[in-house]
């Protein structure tokens, strides 16, 4: 176990790992290590070592942390200064069922995103800059504190979502942005999917700015806000901003869409309850092993996905992003050709095994597979920053 | 943007006036964005930013034109879309102007090029000699497609599909009483123009009675002639001098006589050349200044009617599209006058989209490049049908011609509209 | 025409093959396609950044991804470089060509493959120009979000290797959070897509790595964009102050207060008596900088916004405070913000600086950048984007006089060298290009750019594609 606590010393241990041809497998808070491939390690290196905020001026609405520093800490800091990270990650605890301090690394490095993806996007778009070690052990920057750069390469984007497989993390900086004042959100009882797709369109096709829509179909719908949705499938829509503003907005939702559905709307409270229960994918926190999906497709394809796969094998489904990103969860086997099979007739998209038994994941690979010219590619990538294969060997994050 | 002329280069007063456009072009590209061969070709020698460079080279090194930049110096329209997007205000038309008459004094272009053009200068500012080419162009159009198929020819079919099927009636001078000066509100001259009152007299015949209704008192000044923009367009510009020369004449005596609150123009094409006597006539020294001021007095007829505040009239339900022609738009820079015009009439009035982009028609272009023209009229018919017009109403015969041969829609002059609606008879064309 | 900065010297064993290169060249694209006459390729020697210029080899305007690929498939196995260009409107010099390279134009790929609403994409080819695209998406109510002030000229495959910003970024993002995929051909001709119209993509973020590339990593001639609705109204408003620094700490302090309007824009006197020559828009000539404000979203809420706004701004002395009255004058008061460089063209040649400075160091890097100008003798116009702290300092120079040609260059890496030194970058939405290269050392420690190099090895091991731009020549492996 290799714990640093400064990056000249994280530096040193994957020099000296990649020099005696060790492996090294990067953990975080050890909260999301269930899905991705497996690794084959040596030796784990913890970033937990390296905790702490290092600059934070609200005003700048930029902060930088290292690595290891536990979210908890991060969004304390943000909460008490009226601010927040726009792209609200995904906790993957109760997902997982796994226990301990999810870190701000590990939500990089996973680029762990939440409902407002549609809008502010994912945590990639917010990370301005990093410091990382690289395989040969060098400490290297990338990016900056400054929203806009394109002074060379954006290793800043590569290295985000990139599981620990390019580099060890050792602090981010990223933007932050004012908490919304207040929020609400607009709930459409009993739409069939395929309506609720059309619906979600159309309101993101207003100009209300929504920041979250999701469909809760039946089956999901009672597990949400301790079941006081009202009965039907939920077709939720979030409206954030300014007191002058949210209730303009959420009336001209209403007013949109009472001619086809029963209509009612979530105070603050309720609606920052739900999208939270959306974001951490509450129906399928359910303690078991059943394999769960997530699959992100265009949103016109994310019912028809869905739809296609009920008629072949038994599957639980609930939808964000517009109805682009799919949380499936399958009864027995995860089926993956056959999922994959029909995300690619539906032209394509990115399906990726959250969650499985053991044994499901040892056959499966997790990430989409990559077409050859993208994964020839995505090796010599590999190596150019990692060329002995010291860090979390096996799982190069889908290639 | 850097230039490398020597002083002896710069003693020339061409060349110093095209040293100093091109030093206030900074290369930013904005106007290839909205140049008609730009987006067309997608070559940036037929640009804008393409031909300045291409002229500025040729220039600096005085070196006399040869056939690449010929070519792409043809290809331009002069429609100046390039001049109302440079934020830099690079007077592109002076440059290309310039650029002309050095290819016209330094290269020998190749005998068909030369025989067409020849043709056009011979016959098109006569409109005695223009009339008698129209009725043999009606005897030689079923030879068309077979000429379009020789590629040096092809200007050849191009003039004989553009020749209109029927003959238009030969004008009648229509010689209004003069008013007296207590109730005229104006007396203004209107340029009769070469091409334009064979092809359609109906024009100047509708400007008149519009006027005469409004106590504007309409002269017609003897010895005034095609105004030059056709030969000027070629590059021949002693040519183009002379007929602005002998214009300038005309409409001084006019002055001079009676006096003349405006000189009206309804060709727009026309009315961007005259407005520019005083810069072409600005080097001879016994005409510099009466062509300024003759340019000075220079209207479109639209921009004149506009000061006449004329009485809005009840919604006639019917939609005219109107096409801002280029020497309108760009060229004199007369972009909401006509709509106005046109709604306080009664009409409902659109914009078709990409209002920007050339017709093709641009004097003789679409003779001699039928193929890029063919291709920005079909744009434009295209732009124009999808705003689903009763009408188009635009400010110039080239464009009429143009467009005409390519839609259903009737077309016609703005002020033919706006005679209708102030008591004038129906036009013809809308049956 | 400048110096400093060299160009790789031209391979030889190219020039030499020449005419057989033109002649390969011919039988892989369609007539009118390959532009190779010495006087056709004059145009083509540089960009917007007229300081330097090299003729190419040879000039390629293919009209498909097949040709881009025959292209480049030649080019690599010939060990070709080749430099890719959309409008040629880069500010740095990204374009600009070199004797021993073949130009590859996209300005014939200009086709809307595909408008799908109800995904809110579009697919567009790569010379497409940016706004081409909010045009035809506008009236179904929608539009593209990053607006470089180029936007009417500059094409999606030039936004995409500059990573372009614009006005609107503080709300929406730059070229990169708005880019959903890609069509890429990379050197060896090889097509690969990478992302698509879902919003995550699967293996490294490639497309992440793409964007701002340079056309270093390959050419891309598709790209799938993301579309957003247009909101109910906006609202630009106009506020005058006494000084540059008033301005710019009222603008630090909009951000720090929560609010972040659409645009916040800068300018200080020169660059207001520029603008308002070409577009007539009304800016107050009588203030010594001004902030464009936009707001947007219904009324209720701009008008919410705006108030809170202007309560910040009395708090900095503001002299003036004029709401736009109408849709007009908004669009003549963007036109003449937007077309800021090119109206300097007016009264002076000028280089444009474009480094990004965190917004606390606003007020003192434009007194700095006022006194690093001023030292050289030259004067300065300040245009940019206030809200997201990146900077556009336009130094004004006689290009014809080569020792202010110099001055001008050196006083531009001064205020570079300033704003990295500040906590910020060299460029922002620009580029490196050839401009900045020289000055990347300044910004990256060795490890950093032999990091970044070794990635772009992986992409184009032979250094072919833009070979002279972005990184120093001097320390490639």
């Amino acid at each position: 176990m290799l714990i640093p606590t400064t990056e000249a010393e994280a530096a040193d241990m994957v020099r000296n790992a990649a020099s005696a041809g060790q492996r090294l497998s990067i953990i975080g808070g050890n909260t999301r290590s269930g899905f991705g491939n497996r690794t084959e390690t040596d030796a784990v290196l913890h970033s937990t070592g390296l905790s702490g905020i290092t600059a934070y001026d609200p005003a700048e609405m930029v902060m930088s942390v290292r690595a290891g520093t536990p979210m908890a800490e991060v969004e304390a800091a943000l909460d008490a200064n009226g601010q927040m990270l726009s792209f609200e990650p995904i906790d993957h605890r109760g997902l997982m069922g796994t226990q301990g301090q999810p870190t701000i690394g590990g939500v990089f490095a996973t680029n762990a995103s939440g409902p407002r993806r549609l809008l502010s996007g994912a945590a990639r778009d917010s990370l301005l800059g990093i410091r990382f070690i690289n395989g040969s052990g060098e400490v290297i920057r990338a990016g900056g504190r400054v929203m806009k750069n394109v002074t060379g390469l954006d290793l800043v984007k590569l290295l985000a979502g990139s599981f620990g497989t390019l580099g060890f993390l050792t602090e981010v900086t990223f933007r932050v942005l004012p908490r919304p004042k207040t929020q609400a959100t607009i709930v459409l009882s009993g739409l069939e999917d395929g309506d609720a797709a059309r619906a979600m369109a159309t309101a993101m096709g207003l100009s209300v700015e929504v920041s979250g829509a999701a469909h809760l179909p039946e089956s999901v719908r009672g597990r949400f806000l301790t079941g006081r949705l009202p009965p039907g499938a939920a077709t939720v829509l979030r409206l954030e901003g300014l007191p002058a503003s949210v209730p303009v907005r959420a009336e001209k939702l209403i007013s949109a869409f009472q001619p086809f559905a029963p209509v009612t709307c979530l105070e603050a409270d309720d609606s920052a309850a739900l999208w939270q229960q959306v974001r951490d994918v509450l129906p399928y926190a359910d303690g078991s092993e059943k394999p769960v999906w997530r699959v992100s497709v265009a949103p016109s394809a994310g019912f028809q996905l869905v739809a296609a796969l009920r008629l072949e094998t038994g599957i639980d489904a609930f939808y964000d992003w517009q109805g682009g990103l799919v949380w499936m969860r399958m009864e027995a086997d995860p089926e993956a050709e056959l999922v994959r099979h029909v995300m690619h007739q539906l032209g394509g998209g990115h399906a990726t095994l959250m969650r499985a038994a053991d044994a499901d994941r040892a056959l499966t690979p997790a990430f989409e597979p990559l077409p050859s010219g993208v994964a020839a590619l995505t090796q010599r990538v590999r190596a150019s920053l990692d060329p002995a294969g010291v860090f979390n060997s096996g799982n190069p994050a889908g290639a | 943007m850097q230039t490398s002329f020597t002083p002896e280069q710069l003693a020339d007063p061409h060349v110093a006036q095209s040293e100093k456009i091109l030093r206030r072009c900074v290369h930013c590209g904005f106007c290839t964005a909205t140049c008609p061969t730009y987006v067309t070709l997608g070559n940036e020698l037929d640009s804008p930013r393409g031909r300045i460079y291409l002229i500025k080279d040729m220039l600096e090194n005085g070196r006399p034109a040869d056939a690449q930049v010929v070519k792409h110096i043809d290809r331009c329209l002069s429609c100046l879309a390039c001049t109302t997007t440079c934020p830099s205000g690079v007077d592109y038309m002076h440059l290309v102007d310039h650029a002309r008459s050095h290819i016209e004094n330094t290269y020998r272009r190749p005998l068909m090029d030369r025989l067409i053009r020849g043709l056009l200068v011979a016959v098109l500012p006569y409109p005695a000699r223009f009339r008698a080419a129209l009725v043999l162009a009606r005897l030689g159009r079923p030879f068309s497609p077979l000429l379009a198929r020789v590629e040096v020819l092809r200007p050849l079919a191009a003039m004989l599909d553009l020749a209109p099927k029927r003959a238009a009636p030969v004008a009648k001078a229509e010689a209004a009483p003069p008013l007296a000066p207590a109730l005229r509100r104006g007396r203004v001259a209107i340029l009769a123009g070469c091409a334009q009152p064979v092809l359609d007299p109906g024009i100047n015949a509708a400007t008149q009675r519009l006027l005469a209704r409004f106590q504007v008192e309409v002269v017609q000044p003897q010895g005034e002639g095609c105004c030059g923009a056709l030969v000027h367009h070629m590059g021949r510009e002693e040519a183009a001098l002379d007929f602005a020369r002998a214009n300038v004449d005309a409409w001084m005596r006019e002055v001079e006589s009676g006096g003349l609150d405006a000189i009206l123009i309804t060709a727009s094409g026309c009315g961007t050349t005259i407005k520019d006597y005083g810069h072409m006539l600005r080097l001879d020294p016994t005409y510099a200044q009466k062509a300024a001021q003759i340019s000075a007095l220079a209207r479109d007829v639209t921009e004149y009617l506009a000061t006449l505040d004329l009485p809005r009239q009840a919604p006639k339900g019917l939609t005219v599209a109107y096409h801002s022609a280029c020497s309108m738009q760009h060229g004199q820079k007369i972009t909401l006058q006509p709509k106005q015009l046109l709604k306080a009439a009664g009409f409902a009035v659109k914009d078709p989209a990409e209002g920007h982009l050339c017709c093709g028609s641009a004097g003789t272009y679409n003779i001699l490049q039928p193929e890029i023209s063919a291709q920005l009229k079909a744009r434009k018919v295209k732009n124009i049908e999808a705003t689903r017009a009763d009408i188009i109403a635009t400010g110039n015969i080239g464009c009429m011609t143009q467009i005409g041969t390519g839609t259903d829609i009737p077309i016609l002059h703005t002020v033919e509209l706006l005679d209708w609606a102030y008591g004038g008879p129906k036009p013809a064309k809308l049956g | 025409m400048s110096d400093t900065i060299e160009f790789l010297r031209p391979r030889a064993n190219v020039l030499s093959r020449r005419d057989t290169i033109i002649t390969d060249l011919k039988d892989l694209l369609p007539v009118d396609c390959l532009v190779h006459e010495a006087r056709e390729l004059v145009p083509f020697e540089t960009d917007a950044f007229v300081s330097y210029r090299r003729l190419p080899l040879c000039v390629a305007l293919p009209q498909t991804t097949a040709q881009v690929s025959a292209v480049l498939k030649y080019c690599n196995r010939y060990g070709v470089p080749v430099v890719p260009r959309g409008a040629g409107t880069s500010l740095c010099g990204g374009a600009i060509p070199q004797e021993d390279a073949v130009v590859i134009g996209l300005s014939k790929m200009s086709k809307i493959l595909e408008i799908d609403t109800f995904n809110r994409t579009a697919i567009v080819q790569a010379g497409v120009t940016n706004l081409a695209i909010s045009d035809v998406v506008g009236p179904e109510g929608f539009f593209y979000a990053p607006d470089p002030s180029s936007q009417m000229a500059c094409t999606i495959g030039g936004n995409i290797a500059m990573n372009s910003g614009g006005a609107h970024c503080l709300k929406y993002g730059v070229t990169t959070n708005n880019l959903l995929g890609v069509k890429l051909v990379l050197v060896d001709g090889t097509v690969i897509e990478l992302g698509g119209k879902h919003l995550d993509a699967g293996g490294y973020d490639l497309l992440g790595l793409v964007c701002g590339s340079e056309g270093q990593l390959g050419i891309v001639t598709e790209a799938t964009v993301r579309l957003i609705a247009k909101p109910e109204g906006a609202r630009p408003v106009l506020f005058g102050f006494e000084t540059s620094e008033e301005a710019g700490a009222c603008v630090a302090d909009v951000i720090g207060s929560g609010i972040i309007p659409v645009a916040i824009e800068f300018m200080d006197k020169p660059a207001i008596e520029i603008c308002e020559a070409f577009a007539k828009a009304g800016y107050p000539l009588d203030v010594g900088a001004l902030l464009i404000v936009e707001v947007e979203g219904s009324e209720a809420e701009m008008d919410a916004m705006l108030a809170l706004i202007v309560e910040i701004a009395h708090r900095h002395a503001v002299k003036t405070v004029r709401e736009c009255q109408s849709a007009t004058e908004a669009a003549l008061i963007w036109k003449g913000r937007k077309s800021a460089f090119g109206a300097t063209g007016r009264i002076a040649d000028y280089i444009c600086m474009d480094g990004t400075v965190p917004l606390s160091q606003l007020p003192y890097v434009l007194k700095r950048t006022g006194e690093i100008v001023e030292g050289f003798g030259l004067r300065v116009a300040n245009v940019f984007h206030a809200g997201d702290g990146n900077m556009h300092p336009l130094i004004l120079f006689n290009a014809n006089d080569p020792d202010e040609a110099a001055k001008a260059e050196a006083a531009g890496n001064e205020i570079l060298k300033l704003c990295v030194d500040a906590g910020g970058c060299l460029t922002g939405e620009h580029g490196v290009g050839i401009e900045k290269r020289d000055l990347m050392r300044h910004q990256y420690s060795k490890a950093d750019l032999d990091q970044q190099m070794a990635v772009r090895a992986a992409f184009d091991p032979q250094w072919l594609l833009n070979p002279s731009k972005v990184f120093p020549l001097e320390g490639r492996a």
